[in-house]
């Protein structure tokens, strides 16, 4: 898994479990602006995800990631600016009818009231792919991927974030996507579980072609597996390069994000201390 | 101004989910599940405060009858006042009142949970439309159980009109005469006509209740609000409805 | 719970509903729906009234339709009787409006006709009587009263005659009494005589006094005389009661019906009347004493026979009855 490809080197994408292949998607962010209410959360951001590519998104907490994601996904709509998905508004019905996309909730969004095993043939039963037969098969092997195949007849209230994290990914890999987007995948997750994270979706671009966005703020995954990273703060983004370019880069917000140390000296631990006597 | 953008958006918002909700109707058939579990909620659990309520209306109104037409030598009417206000109004309004109590703010803190859990998110990006999956089936099942729930209603709230006609004192009419009048003064029509109503309030009240909750903001604190708002606007809207409808059907 | 079960909970709530749906229809509508079309009757009235879409139709008191609808037909009004097919209703049936209670609206009564009669054909016209409804008996007791008192004076008149000509029955019967006394005197005298030979059996007069055809018309004649004197007592307890029906009443419609006016102008009549029965009463004794006078007798007996077609008269005007029937109605 070469962090330096930057061109992706398959356009078609090719369905895991029926190795039917469909074209690579591509992203394009033009200009997208969001503000809720008064409160401007994503400033001016334009970016290209080409096929196949994997683009990780950074950025401290509030930064305004998972709102960027979540435009994307087309679940909230641009004050200004344009998303395209394949060249289509992603808001738009026609849009996800001829794109698969799939996000993975930070929380998981698990829907609480069906099984693991139901939530997870939920997509392949309403959109009629297969018998019943086939949607187990695929149902158990994504359940597997993730090692969560006991869990199959659990509620998701009955399990733990960590094993929600999964059950989600496991639920987005049935839906054989072409564009696949994560919202901290990592996070929740021992480290093991976080190496297989990566592994899939490494493999997922590798093997079948699928454009995935990551979001995240863990270090080790956007510098390892992802083709180009963009590191967004207070809404804007302020950079945008492969992770070698990243990791030269002298820019002091993106070092001190990329490298933090802990100073005992630092100014903001003083405020942790007990007030002395005068 | 505030508050009328946000009546008018709530009234918009609901006509386009209806409208959502409709383009999918070809999809019940494949649905059946999810209808019938709903009609398990909406019809078969409301049943038994349905008919305890109906009981004590019926009793209520003959007995309030009973006092107040003894003043002038007609209580032999009483069954025709009982038969006539429990299936023309009281049937059909009390039960999409409880509706709206038991259903609805079910329906609408399901919603409202889903919602705020981004489940609703999820089913968007699957390409599965919340309006087609959780709104669709809840939509037919209260078409299909309103009627249902409707003659339990008049049907137990008659004869606890008879009860007190029969055994309270100070009425004192015979269980005979009571039906009597009812039975010559309730026409099937006006059954109909009950039936009618509870259908468009029914309708209403999940509309409502799905609507509400689908719109929900924020965090789970949300939740409770939503819930609130949605009975609330759901009896609201009953009873300005029940004149127009009343009018409507004369 | 499995699925299953649900289902099969909602299943049978819902067959459930829909079988007490169809009671209900069954019990309320009489299961309409699959009858044939019923019969249909057109009843043309002056004026329907309260009569209304829906209000019953009675054969001898038994609910056997209702009114489909009303409509103008030229000059009067119909009504459509839509009657159970099953019910034969005789060709020269009548059907009247008539009120079912005081606010419980009106029916369309129909009476059995005669018994071989063929029965209406659908669609067919049936006759029909008005009645006087409420509204109108109430203001013709004012006039009722009024012509009451006219038909008595007339024959208070006749009996008594007017006080300044001094040419009332009574009073010339005195007058011939007076007048005769002396002839009258003699005449029962030569009776004497006539009487003694009876007595003594001889004479043809005997024979044809003790005749018994003559004897048995005497007779007969006494008891007509009787005979109309009760009548006149029943006809003056009859309008008695019906007053005292109509006084009794206390409530809205007691009000209604009492008009003081028409009750006095009763009353006095009444009191003629009885005064004129009493008297007749004590003329008895005069009239036997004049039992030989014929010219005296037939005279008597024209009179007796007036007296007679004026309380017949008086038996059959119809208003009286239609009080009477108003009366038994109300109270």
């Amino acid at each position: 898994m070469s962090a330096e490809t930057t061109e992706a080197n398959c356009s078609k994408t090719r369905n895991p479990f029926t190795g039917v292949e469909a074209d690579a998607v591509s992203v394009r962010v033009d200009g997208l602006s969001k503000k809720f209410g008064d409160l401007a959360v994503l400033r001016n951001i334009s970016f290209d995800v080409k096929p196949g590519e994997i683009f990780v998104i950074m950025g401290p907490s509030g930064s305004g990631k998972s709102v960027l994601l979540r435009h994307i996904a087309g679940l909230e709509a641009p004050t200004s600016g344009t998303v395209a998905v394949d060249g289509l508004d992603p808001t738009l019905e026609e849009t996800r009818d001829r794109v698969r996309l799939a996000l993975v909730f930070q929380e998981g969004a698990l829907f609480n009231s069906l099984s693991v095993y139901d939530n997870l043939a939920l997509y392949p039963r309403e959109h009629r792919s297969g018998n019943e037969m086939a949607i187990s098969e695929r149902v158990m092997h994504a359940l597997k991927i993730l090692s969560v195949e006991k869990s199959a007849n659990q509620f998701p209230s009955e399990l733990s974030g960590g094993m929600k994290k999964r059950v989600s990914i496991a639920r987005a890999l049935v839906m054989e996507p072409q564009l696949l987007l994560y919202d901290e995948p990592t996070s929740e997750l021992d480290p093991v579980m976080g190496a297989t994270i990566s592994e899939i979706i490494a493999t997922l671009k590798n093997e079948y072609s699928v454009t995935s966005i990551v979001v995240t703020h863990d270090r080790d995954l956007a510098l390892t597996i992802s083709n180009r990273v963009g590191i967004l703060m207070a809404g804007k983004l302020i950079s945008l390069g492969t992770p070698g370019e990243l990791r030269k880069s002298q820019e002091p917000r993106i070092v001190d994000f990329l490298n933090p140390k802990i100073d005992i000296e630092h100014p903001r631990f003083k405020q942790l201390e007990t007030p002395e006597n005068p | 101004m505030k508050q009328i953008n946000a009546v008018l958006e709530g009234a918009g918002s609901m006509v386009m989910l209806l409208l959502r909700a409709g383009s999918y109707a070809g999809s019940l058939p494949r649905q059946w599940a999810r209808f019938v579990e709903q009609c398990y909620l909406i019809g078969y659990t409301t049943l038994p405060i349905v008919t305890i309520l109906s009981f004590f209306i019926g009793t209520v109104l003959a007995l309030e009858a009973g006092y107040s037409m003894e003043g002038f030598g007609a209580k032999e009417f009483i069954g025709s006042l009982v038969g006539l206000s429990m299936a023309r109004e009281l049937g059909p309004m009390m039960t999409s009142v409880l509706l709206a109590g038991r259903v609805g703010s079910a329906i609408t803190a399901e919603l409202a949970s889903m919602k705020v859990y981004h489940e609703v998110d999820a089913l968007t990006t699957m390409n599965i439309p919340p309006a087609k999956i959780l709104v669709l089936p809840r939509l037919a099942a209260v078409l299909v159980m309103m009627p249902v729930l409707i003659v339990f209603a008049n049907i137990v709230g008659w004869f606890g009109g008879s009860v007190v006609a029969r055994y309270v004192s100070s009425v004192g009419i015979s269980s005979e005469s009571y039906f009597a009048a009812l039975r010559h003064y309730t026409k099937f029509k006006d059954v109909m006509n009950g039936m009618a109503k509870a259908e468009v309030f029914g309708f209403v009240v999940v509309l409502v209740c799905c609507n509400i909750g689908l719109n929900t903001r924020g965090g789970p604190r949300e939740i409770g609000a939503a819930v609130t708002r949605a009975v609330v606007t759901s009896l609201i809207l009953i009873l300005i409805l029940d004149y127009f409808v009343t009018k409507l059907l004369m | 719970m499995n699925s299953t079960q649900q289902t099969a909970r909602v299943g049978l709530f819902f067959l459930l509903g829909i079988a007490l749906v169809w009671v209900t229809f069954e019990t309320l509508s009489d299961g309409k729906i699959f009858e044939p079309r019923s019969h249909t009757l057109i009843a043309g009235f002056d004026d329907l009234r309260q009569l209304k879409t829906g209000d019953e139709v009675r054969l001898a008191g038994v609910r056997v339709g209702s009114v489909q609808k009303t409509r103008l037909a030229g000059r009067h009004a119909e009504a459509v009787l839509e009657i159970d097919p099953k019910v034969p209703i005789a060709g020269d049936a009548t059907a009247t409006i008539a009120m079912s209670g005081l606010i419980g609206g009106n029916y369309v009564a129909i009476d059995m006709g005669t018994p071989g009669a063929p029965a209406l054909a659908d669609g067919a016209e049936i006759k029909t009587l008005t009645t006087p409804d409420l509204n109108t008996l109430m203001s013709d007791i004012g006039g009722l009263g009024k012509q009451l008192q006219e038909s008595l004076g007339t024959f208070s008149a006749a009996i008594n005659g007017d006080p300044k000509t001094g040419g009332g029955i009574i009073q010339k019967l005195e007058k011939i009494l007076a007048d005769n006394t002396a002839r009258l005197n003699a005449t029962m005298t030569n009776l004497q005589e006539i009487t003694d030979k009876i007595n003594r059996g001889d004479g043809t007069l005997g024979k044809l006094v003790n005749d018994p055809k003559l004897h048995d018309e005497l007779l007969a004649t006494v008891d007509e005389i009787k005979a109309t004197a009760t009548q006149a007592k029943e006809f003056v307890a009859n309008a008695q009661s019906v007053m005292d029906q109509v006084k009794s009443g206390q409530g809205a419609l007691g009000t209604l019906v009492y008009d003081p006016k028409a009750a006095a102008d009763i009353k006095a009549s009444i009191a003629d009347l009885r005064s004129v029965s009493d008297k007749l009463a004590k003329g008895e004794g005069t009239l036997g004493k004049l039992i030989n006078d014929d010219g005296l007798y037939d005279s008597a007996q024209v009179t007796i026979k007036k007296v007679d077609r004026t309380l017949d008269g008086l038996n059959d005007s119809g208003p009286i009855t239609a009080v009477g029937i108003v009366a038994n109605a109300l109270f």
